[in-house]
């Protein structure tokens, strides 16, 4: 295969249409709203200030990190023992199972957080079946509050745990376990010793890959939070529709856009090559 | 060994792998049963949401359908959604042909900023695009919509494409254009019948990915161009209709109709 050591024109003449475009709609609106943060017009780190020294800004931070650090530890929980049982079974069985975690992952996200709002809304299926089989006598609280966020967050983030965790599940040798075996272990020493740590690395690459999508979440803590489960992405929606504060927008939309490159960075750098890209399994 | 000992063994062996299929198969079905569950609703013809519709008939769909409003929003949501599916096309395959013949370390560089688009959160690329379009008159029109939209679907097409492309033997087009044939003729007869199906993938996805998008749009889209996505949105926080589970109903089948081919794709690759 002959190898082009250097640019050619050709190189240059099909990357030159996408790059401008991206330039032009992308980047180019991203670096307005970085300058817009610190210029408006005059240097300045006033949007900044405000956003640490003001106690309920604090506590926006915090709420998005409790949930997002929630919605990992759930993924984890529930995501590792599905992606287990999806390695244990035929390949053609894993291959029909897999859909289940496929086709919801491309299907609207808008519609899949109004169908959490349908099941658990005071009159909702899952109040009613609850009332129904007497389990409880109220309707219970199942929205506007922590739990209908968790529960949706971790719905619509599963998928990129599973994945991850799959991978790394289906990349151990098979003879491992056979060996492990002959050598005394049980089933459980087995897991613990072996399976376990050998795929760690899938549950590191699937835990902050959960994390990052889940600190720029903004539909389902708006349809299903309450005014406590405001995150980042909803005080950005609030300052630039309702109270039309451009500069304190752009002073947290560069903090979350900072904080996501970060860890998208330490997530690339620490599995370089070895796991799905971010979005796109 | 004594022989209740081993079937112990066995036993407990057994257990486990029923527990585990028991939690692995219910976390499958909290992924895929509740959005699903809103089909049968869908059904319904009174006023409040059943599961399993009492008297269950297409009075929702009809009204879906005899709507102005809401077909005005379906006709603006599929129109934005084809114009970014011709751009997003466009432009993904033509970044994914150039990305394959960067040979250097520049080219995951290089692939880093074409799918950076999926990383930035949208609330971000949201506010940018919204800030930056009213300055130059672009909220509100499909003209923005399928700009800003083609931002976002194109790593999908240039996924899909290169992918296509890496497993595709290059030595072809070299002997093509030994044999006197021009890049032009070379591509149209030697490269894209190779990449044709991923091609045909990427623009799936690509409008999927338009006519699903609410974060953006709902900044962009101003008053008068809502999409039916920024429509949902502003009937679930405004009115409560059981117009939605038909209309979510029409969406998931819209998406599934899409993404079928490309699944019938990937297991044949």
């Amino acid at each position: 295969m002959l190898r082009h050591r250097r640019l050619d024109w050709s190189t240059v003449v099909l990357l030159a249409p996408p790059l401008v475009f991206l330039l032009v709609i992308f980047a180019f609106p991203l670096g307005r709203i970085v300058w817009g943060s610190f210029f408006a017009p005059d240097f300045t780190l006033g949007a900044y200030e405000r956003m640490v020294t003001v106690p309920v800004y604090g506590r926006v931070f915090w709420i998005t990190l409790k949930i997002s650090g929630l919605t990992t530890l759930l993924c984890v929980l529930l995501g590792y023992p599905a992606a287990y049982f999806l390695a244990s079974v035929s390949a053609r069985t894993r291959q029909a199972l897999l859909l289940c975690v496929v086709i919801p992952f491309f299907l609207s996200v808008l519609v899949r957080n109004y169908v959490w709002m349908v099941l658990l809304q005071r009159t909702g299926l899952v109040n009613r079946a609850l009332l129904d089989w007497g389990v409880i006598g109220q309707p219970l609280d199942l929205m506007y509050n922590e739990f209908g966020v968790l529960i949706a967050m971790v719905n619509m983030l599963l998928p990129y745990m599973i994945f991850p965790v799959l991978s790394a599940l289906l990349a151990i040798p098979p003879e491992l376990a056979p060996a492990s075996a002959s050598l005394g272990a049980g089933a459980a020493r087995t897991f613990w010793r072996i399976t376990l740590p050998l795929s760690l690395p899938g549950v590191a690459a699937g835990g902050l890959l959960v994390f990052i999508v889940a600190l720029g979440f903004f539909i389902t803590p708006a349809l299903l939070g309450g005014p406590k489960q405001m995150m980042i992405s909803n005080l950005i929606e609030f300052s630039v529709r309702q109270v039309l504060n451009w500069p304190f927008a752009f002073a947290l939309a560069n903090t979350l856009l900072v904080g996501t490159l970060v860890l998208y960075f330490v997530y690339v750098r620490a599995l370089e090559g070895r796991l799905p890209k971010a979005g796109l399994p | 060994m004594t022989a209740a000992g081993w079937s112990g063994r066995r036993l407990r062996r057994r257990l486990a792998r029923a527990a585990l299929g028991a939690l692995g198969g219910s976390v499958l079905a909290f992924l895929v049963v509740p959005v699903l569950s809103v089909i049968p609703m869908s059904f319904s013809s009174s006023m409040v949401f059943e599961l399993v519709p009492t008297a269950p008939g297409l009075t929702q769909y009809r009204r879906f359908f005899a709507s102005p409003e809401w077909m005005l929003a379906l006709g603006r949501s599929v129109q934005v959604a084809l114009g970014t599916t011709v751009v997003a096309t466009a432009l993904g395959t033509l970044a994914a042909l150039g990305l394959v013949r960067v040979q250097s370390r520049w080219r995951s560089v290089l692939e880093a900023a074409l799918i950076s688009s999926r990383i930035v959160p949208s609330i971000v690329f949201a506010v940018a695009a919204y800030f930056v379009f009213s300055q130059v008159g672009l909220v509100g029109t499909v003209a923005g919509l399928v700009l800003a939209h083609s931002v976002l679907a194109f790593p999908f097409v240039v996924v899909l494409v290169s992918s296509a492309l890496y497993g595709f033997d290059r030595s072809l087009e070299e002997a093509s254009r030994s044999l006197g044939a021009g890049s032009i003729r070379t591509f149209f007869r030697i490269t894209f019948p190779q990449i044709r199906l991923a091609v045909f993938g990427g623009a799936l996805f690509a409008f999927n990915v338009s006519f699903d998008e609410v974060v953006v749009t709902l900044f962009i889209s101003g008053v008068h161009s809502k999409t039916l996505p920024v429509k949902v949105w502003d009937a679930i926080l405004y009115e409560i209709t059981p117009i939605l589970p038909a209309i979510s109903t029409i969406i998931i089948v819209a998406s599934i109709l899409l993404l079928t081919p490309l699944l019938l794709y990937r297991r044949r690759s």
